[in-house]
């Protein structure tokens, strides 16, 4: 009798384990390539930076983490926050209106979301991958381009969103590129993830 | 004795292959089907807009700026809406795990009948 109680609980364990690895399988995504922490700028500007005309950014890509993406305008909400792309399947990035144009000087916002709820993965789902010296196109309207070089990676609270740092004067041409990262609560994250870039 | 044994196995295995199999379904592509078409002039519902401001209509804003930033917005960009898939898979997989329990356990208790009615 021991001994066949002893098998069938082995069976039971068994069963619950495998069960538990496959929930784990089905749930993967969540965890997928996601640095919570602050990568420090390691890029120096030594060369002489080329200010571009006026144009509004129309598309953006960055290869590293293989995003090619039309932009769109943003203004402001009624909040006086900033707008955001809509949630859409096949979301798209936004360059907030009121900041320069990608190549003009001063930092030049773009944003786009890490996830669109049930449409899954945003535009910028692995904004957290990039690295210093990654590469990031600006395509603009008159058809010219600002090219641009990750300078650091930032992950902060959004209580404690650093807008002097993503939104003040910087007095060369400059790039931010800003989502959403860290733990969920709800609907929401807690954190946005910043890329500060250089041209 | 023996035919218990591979009947309280087999039923271990079933509750195994039952639970799991909706975990592998569902485990969810992030690509969206692609027979939503994007568009540029059409926003859905639960979108929130874009500004429809034409290029033109930037110069202004420029020309009044006191920074490089003509107007700085307040707060936090909220750019992540977090799936609702998320929390339903939570759930399935809660739910997976304590069906394959149930079954180990209602296996035990079978095992320990028939034993208790052979005996």
């Amino acid at each position: 009798m021991t001994s066949l109680s002893r098998r069938a609980f082995a069976a039971a364990a068994t069963a619950a384990l495998l069960g538990g690895c496959g929930g784990g399988h089905g749930n993967g995504r969540s965890t997928a390539g996601r640095p919570g922490s602050t990568t420090p700028s390691a890029r120096p500007s030594a060369e002489p930076v080329r200010v571009l005309a006026r144009s509004v950014p129309v598309g953006l890509e960055i290869p590293a983490i293989g995003v090619d993406t039309p932009v769109i305008r943003l203004g402001l909400a009624p909040d006086r926050t900033v707008q955001v792309p809509p949630v859409t399947a096949h979301d798209r990035a936004g360059w907030y209106r009121h900041s320069p144009t990608p190549g003009q000087i001063g930092p030049s916002v773009i944003l786009g979301h890490v996830t669109v709820g049930r449409h899954g993965d945003g535009v910028f789902r692995h904004l957290a991958r990039l690295r210093p010296g990654d590469g990031i196109v600006a395509r603009l309207e008159n058809g010219t381009a600002a090219v641009f070089a990750v300078d650091s990676v930032r992950t902060v609270a959004k209580a404690d969103f650093p807008t002097d740092a993503v939104y003040g004067d910087v007095g060369r041409p400059e790039l931010r590129l800003i989502t959403c990262g860290g733990p969920r609560t709800g609907d929401e994250y807690r954190d946005n993830v910043i890329v500060f870039a250089r041209a | 004795m023996r035919r218990t044994v591979l009947s309280a196995t087999a039923l271990a295995c079933t509750a195994v292959l039952a639970s799991t199999t909706p975990a592998l379904a569902d485990s969810p592509s992030p690509v969206p089907a692609a027979t939503v078409a994007p568009s540029e002039s059409s926003a859905p519902a639960d979108a929130t807009e874009p500004s429809p401001v034409p290029a033109e209509d930037d110069a202004p804003d420029r020309s009044t700026a006191p920074g490089e930033v003509a107007v700085v917005p307040s707060g936090a960009p909220d750019t992540g809406v977090a799936s609702a898939e998320s929390g339903a898979d939570g759930a399935l997989i809660g739910g997976s795990a304590a069906a394959v329990l149930t079954a180990g356990g209602a296996a035990v208790l079978l095992v320990r009948r028939r034993r208790a009615t052979t005996a």
